[in-house]
């Protein structure tokens, strides 16, 4: 009987529906305000060229974000993918000549994963358990990779050599479309599905949630955490390789610094989507809503003529407001 | 047997005294390097050109101690360092501009102090956040283009010579190192620093009102931030936006390869000194030795990783000693 | 009355304090009289620590009056009530290691005393008054426990102390430091100034208190001066208490070897072997910090230790980490239900399932009927009162917790269950149950190791207990026989003797 009685309450807690509905769909708000506000202020918005425009742009940052999600899932951050995103990129473009698409794109893809990996190699032999001390980690791994792509092109931007220009796979990467829906877009849509899967329903993924949410009792339940933090900083190099690869099938050229701000950015788009730094929760899903929310931010600002800077002053602020909204909803 | 004994006691040495070591072994490096390494021209110019960031180092260092951390300081010092020279060349007189850097300064570490401190929020992330947003103030009022000052005494201000010798610069960073060194070894705001970042609950517990003079640690840390902007902008004459992207991080590192720790309690103007000294004299032998730019930035980046990771290690086998 | 009132430091009267889910104080009065070292006695949970902090000013009282030295005291912070006269020495000793020991000594008050020069001065000299020379300059990372003790006093003295409480002081110190303290505590009697003095220690009590006030359970069981009692009494008052109804019946189906620990030895722990029993539930009697804990995750794999044996079956096993231990199929329900046991805000499904992930996996993937089965499987078993098993862990009970955690290693089929505290901060109906869950993996054939500092919990439930102290076993019983009294004497015991032969090498 007091079992009911508890239940009913919990389902009759209107404060609390209300606390829920503000908490986790705040950013989808956020997006629909965005978008009827700018629909009605700047009528460009709306047009076919437009949503292409914004498809294209979300390419690069989403898988970014979506591996960054993992990492601060399990408790972690990563800002080495800045230098990732330059190396692969730089790389890659340089070797489709020499080595064909396709075994350029595998090079690409190995290279990033193996950055991802040995950041983690370097945080598990150093046993930095804490998010600061992976912080910086991280970011001397970054000005590593960087200074790496730096020295590979010369400080040069490569431009993108297309053997066979018709049937060349980054340039249907870069501007192909299928109906209305761009091909990065379908790619991102494919790696969200198993991203999500992998999250979701695999023991792996399950394991990156316990491990962020306490990593004390993971260990002493017999979890391998160890195993997670590898994965997790290997996935996060892994999806920063697609990042760099949908990125420069775009603008068909890499400069060595072509990855600057993305970290930044898929924090940004993480935290703004409702995962939490502290680790444990939040997921691919929300990320999808944080990123969709900054890139449409940006096309709206730019379509009202609001220039760069202000909008790289308005993202660090959007950061903080995010960020200090997640510390209340500790409390 | 002996062998192990020595190999552990060198990682003992390296682990407490690797800013030390690291200097001793470049200044050995470069006395074979047949290069002009050790003129009196040279050496200033070295501790000239780590200045700008030993003042803002000295600022992160209260803050760290006293268990915080401030990302936001590359920010505050190109906003700063451009306000200065906007403020200039408006025709307003040059101490009433640096006076107005200061503020923002103050400002800006006050909202992190509050940020922080009293909203209890994790200070990494949302001084980084803090840092991108001055970033981008920076970059809309230059239009990411360095804006030249007008007034001819400005550039003075960092760049004239004491004795034909000692830049002005290293004087104020003198300064400001003897100012932090005297708040933190000889006032009880400084000790109750350390008391907080050493044991948060215990420094509550004995009366120390806490949250105040926590804050306080990220509004001089700011002002610092500030100083180190105004003293950049008369150094290049210029107020620029791009240079503080990575400074916050390289300063951050400096200090704890001097021996501030990030958990908090424990570091010291000198030291924080001799951690940023590293990366001065690093730079300095590195460019003497005519290495490539983007070789040094890997070197730079090995020894960033290095330094925390042993950092790191160190805690670790504290934390498994059974 | 009145003339009394100038006699009495400190009075207490009907001090209630609840914490959720428990009544740790309820309806305590005490008296001290000025210039009296009056002890406090009592097990593990009785109260006592939770008494001194709220005279403090960590915790704040439900109810009653506490009055000091003639002043009614609502409430408090701990630096007024230092400030008032009342300082107390804790148990974790209250220092920031970061610092020097004359800076500790004078925490916050930098300024008042001068500045560094008169810091040091003035600890130096306080230092002296109690006979010792610890160098102020010092960190107090590099002191040892007894010296921290003393630098405790120092800091307690800087204040005009009136009242000093002492909670658990001579828990780590060696025999020589117990005298140093002695004689400071008869020191500072002689100055007037009054001595709570709370121990664990019998031999303690009758030395040097004048008074002893008996604690249980967050009552006040007697107060008596030291003359008027013998230490039979007092054992009888600290664990005595009407257990007719609070056990099931124990299990008596103890079989052959299972396994074997041979020679731990670590910084804390020396030379602990013993051998664990089919079917048996083996209790672990000892102070919190004795090493009862330690030997258990050293166990388990928990801790990195080197150099000891683990024979299950008679087979040596290699346990490195949780993963291994859990293999040999061993589980641990650890000491600290939140930091160590439960993913707060996870579900009651995943932290059960959080340890057999295996056994719901397929090629990789989980699946979630198995897993939601799974939990519902144990949720109804023990008696898990949560509204669904997707509910948030955090929002249980502390039994509906432990018992996530029970279920969560029952499903692994242990043979070698080891509960560290299983019963702490739990109401007495969910005590019960696990009990008897207990006694049911006993009978099925399963091995228990229960560590409780709660001595009536040992002593019915276990076939076997054995006493530690300062990390050595130092006796073994057999708990229908042996009396609560021998026992507590042994685990209360003193490796003196050993400690100064160790000191010697």
């Amino acid at each position: 009987m007091a079992e009911r009685i508890w239940n009913m309450k919990e389902q009759i807690n209107f404060k609390n529906v209300i606390q829920t509905v503000f908490r986790d769909y705040l950013v989808l708000a956020a997006i629909a305000l965005l978008v009827i506000i700018t629909s009605i202020v700047e009528p460009k918005f709306l047009t076919t060229g437009n949503m292409t425009n914004i498809m294209r742009q979300f390419g690069p940052l989403i898988m970014v974000a979506l591996g960054m999600t993992f990492v601060i899932i399990g408790g972690f951050i990563d800002l080495s993918v800045s230098g990732i995103l330059s190396l692969v990129a730089v790389v890659t473009i340089s070797l489709i000549e020499p080595l064909g698409q396709v075994g350029a794109l595998i090079v690409g893809i190995c290279l990033g994963t193996f950055c991802g990996y040995l950041n983690s190699v370097l945080i598990l032999a150093s046993g930095a358990m804490k998010q600061a001390e992976a912080l910086f980690i991280t970011y001397g791994m970054s000005t590593v990779y960087g200074a790496l792509a730096l020295i590979y092109s010369g400080g040069r931007t490569k431009q993108m050599s297309l053997v066979k220009a018709n049937t060349s796979i980054y340039k249907t990467i870069g501007t192909g479309t299928v109906g209305i829906l761009s091909v990065s877009f379908i790619m991102f849509l494919v790696c969200l599905l198993l991203l999500y899967i992998f999250q979701n329903k695999t023991y792996m993924g399950r394991t990156i949630y316990l491990t962020g949410g306490n990593k004390t009792a993971a260990e002493l339940a017999g979890i391998h955490i160890r195993r997670s933090i590898t994965l997790i900083y290997t996935i996060s190099g892994l999806m920063t390789a697609l990042g760099a690869i949908v990125l420069f099938s775009r603008v068909t050229a890499a400069s060595p610094v072509i990855g600057k701000g993305y970290e930044t950015n898929a924090i940004l788009a993480v935290v703004v989507g409702g995962t939490t730094l502290i680790g444990g929760n939040g997921s691919v899903l929300r990320t999808v809503l944080g990123t969709t929310l900054v890139i449409l931010l940006s096309n709206c600002l730019n379509l009202l003529g609001v220039s760069v800077y202000m909008q790289y002053m308005m993202k660090g602020a959007i950061l903080v407001l995010a960020i200090w909204l997640d510390s209340r909803k500790q409390l | 047997m002996k062998n192990i004994n020595i190999g552990k006691k060198l990682l003992n040495i390296a682990t407490k005294q690797k800013a030390v070591l690291a200097i001793i072994v470049i200044l050995v490096i470069m006395v074979f390097s047949k290069t002009n390494f050790y003129t009196a021209y040279n050496l200033f110019d070295m501790i000239k050109s780590v200045s700008i960031l030993m003042i803002l180092a000295f600022g992160v260092t209260l803050v760290l101690v006293a268990g915080g951390c401030d990302l936001s300081i590359g920010g505050i010092m190109v906003v700063s360092g451009i306000v200065t020279i906007k403020l200039m060349n408006a025709n307003i007189p040059m101490w009433i501009s640096i006076l107005a850097a200061l503020l923002v300064g103050a400002i800006v570490g006050a909202i992190n102090g509050y940020l922080v401190v009293y909203q209890g929020t994790e200070p990494f992330i949302i001084t980084l956040g803090m840092g991108m947003m001055l970033t981008g103030i920076a970059q809309q009022l230059t239009d990411a283009h360095p804006i030249p000052c007008n007034n001819p005494n400005f550039v003075k201000l960092a760049n004239d010579k004491l004795f034909n010798i000692i830049p002005n610069l290293v004087i104020v960073m003198i300064a400001v190192f003897f100012i932090i060194h005297y708040i933190l070894r000889y006032t009880s705001f400084g000790r109750n620093c350390y008391a907080i970042g050493g044991d948060y609950e215990v420094a509550k517990y004995s009366g120390i009102n806490v949250l105040p003079t926590k804050a306080m640690t990220f509004v001089i840390c700011g002002i610092t931030a500030a100083l180190g902007g105004v003293m950049l902008s008369s150094m290049l004459n210029s107020g620029s936006s791009t240079y503080g992207d990575t400074t916050a991080l390289v300063v951050n590192c400096g200090v704890v390869v001097g021996g501030t720790s990030f958990a908090g309690g424990i570091g010291s103007a000198p030291q924080s000194a001799i951690g940023l000294l590293v990366f001065g004299v690093l730079q300095n032998s590195m460019n003497m030795l005519g290495i490539d730019a983007y070789v040094q930035q890997i070197i730079q980046g090995i020894v960033i990783v290095a330094i925390i990771c042993l950092d790191c290690y160190g805690r670790k086998r504290k934390r498994e000693t059974v | 009355m009145e003339n009394t009132g100038q006699d009495i430091i400190l009075s207490i009267k009907n001090v209630c304090k609840s914490f959720p889910g428990v009544k740790a104080l309820d309806q305590v009065s005490l008296e001290v009289r000025r210039g009296t070292v009056h002890g406090i006695v009592g097990e593990n949970g009785a109260g006592k620590s939770t008494l001194m902090k709220i005279l403090s000013g960590v915790y704040q009282k439900d109810s009653g009056t506490i009055i000091f030295d003639g002043e009614d005291i609502k409430s408090t912070t701990p630096i007024q009530s230092m400030k008032r006269g009342l300082s107390i020495i804790y148990q974790e000793l209250n220092l920031v290691n970061t610092m020097s020991v004359g800076e500790n000594i004078f925490l916050g008050r930098f300024g008042e005393m001068g500045g560094m020069r008169g810091v040091h001065a003035k600890a130096k000299e306080l230092l002296k008054s109690i006979g010792s020379n610890i160098d102020t300059y010092k960190l107090v990372s590099e002191l040892s426990v007894s010296e921290k003790q003393m630098v405790e006093i120092a800091k307690a003295l800087s204040f005009d102390s009136k009242l000093i409480i002492m909670d658990e002081p001579s828990s780590s110190l060696t025999a020589d430091e117990m005298k140093e303290l002695v004689k400071i505590i008869h020191h500072l009697k002689d100055q007037g100034i009054s001595i709570i003095y709370i121990s664990h220690k019998l031999d303690e009590i009758f030395e040097f208190c004048s008074m002893v006030t008996v604690m249980r359970d967050g009552h006040v069981i007697d107060t008596k001066p030291i003359t008027e009692i013998t230490r039979a009494e007092m054992i009888a008052k600290m664990v005595g208490r009407p257990i007719e109804n609070e056990y099931p019946e124990r299990p008596d189906c103890v079989g052959e070897t299972l396994m074997e620990v041979r020679s731990i030895n670590t910084k804390k722990l020396h030379n602990i072997s013993f051998k664990l029993r089919k079917g048996e539930i083996l209790g672990f009697v000892g102070l919190v910090g004795a090493g009862r804990t330690e030997i258990v995750r050293a166990i388990f794999g928990a801790d990195k230790v080197k150099g000891h044996e683990i024979l299950i079956d008679g087979k040596p096993v290699k346990i490195k980490n949780p993963r291994d231990a859990k293999k040999a199929g061993i589980a641990l329900v650890p000491e600290d239900r939140k930091l160590q046991g439960l993913v707060l805000p996870f579900t009651v499904e995943s932290n059960i399932s959080m340890a057999n992930l295996d056994k719901i996996t397929r090629f990789g993937f989980l699946d979630s009927s198995a897993e939601r089965g799974m939990a519902e499987k144990h949720v109804k078993a023990l008696g898990i009162k949560t509204p669904s098993v997707k509910t948030k862990v955090r929002s249980l009970s502390g039994g509906n917790q432990q018992k996530c955690i029970v279920g969560r290693w029952m499903e692994t089929n242990p043979r070698i269950l080891i509960l560290d505290e299983p019963t702490r901060g739990i109401d007495v109906g969910a005590k019960y149950e696990i009990y008897l869950l207990m006694k049911k993996i006993a009978e099925s054939g399963g091995s228990i190791i229960l560590i409780s500092s709660e001595l009536p919990e040992v002593l019915n439930m276990s076939n076997r207990v054995l006493t530690i102290c300062d990390g050595r076993i130092t006796g073994e019983f057999d708990p229908k026989t042996a009396s609560a009294d021998q026992i507590m004497e042994k685990a209360l015991e003193f490796g003196r003797k050993d400690l100064e032969h160790e000191r010697a090498n």
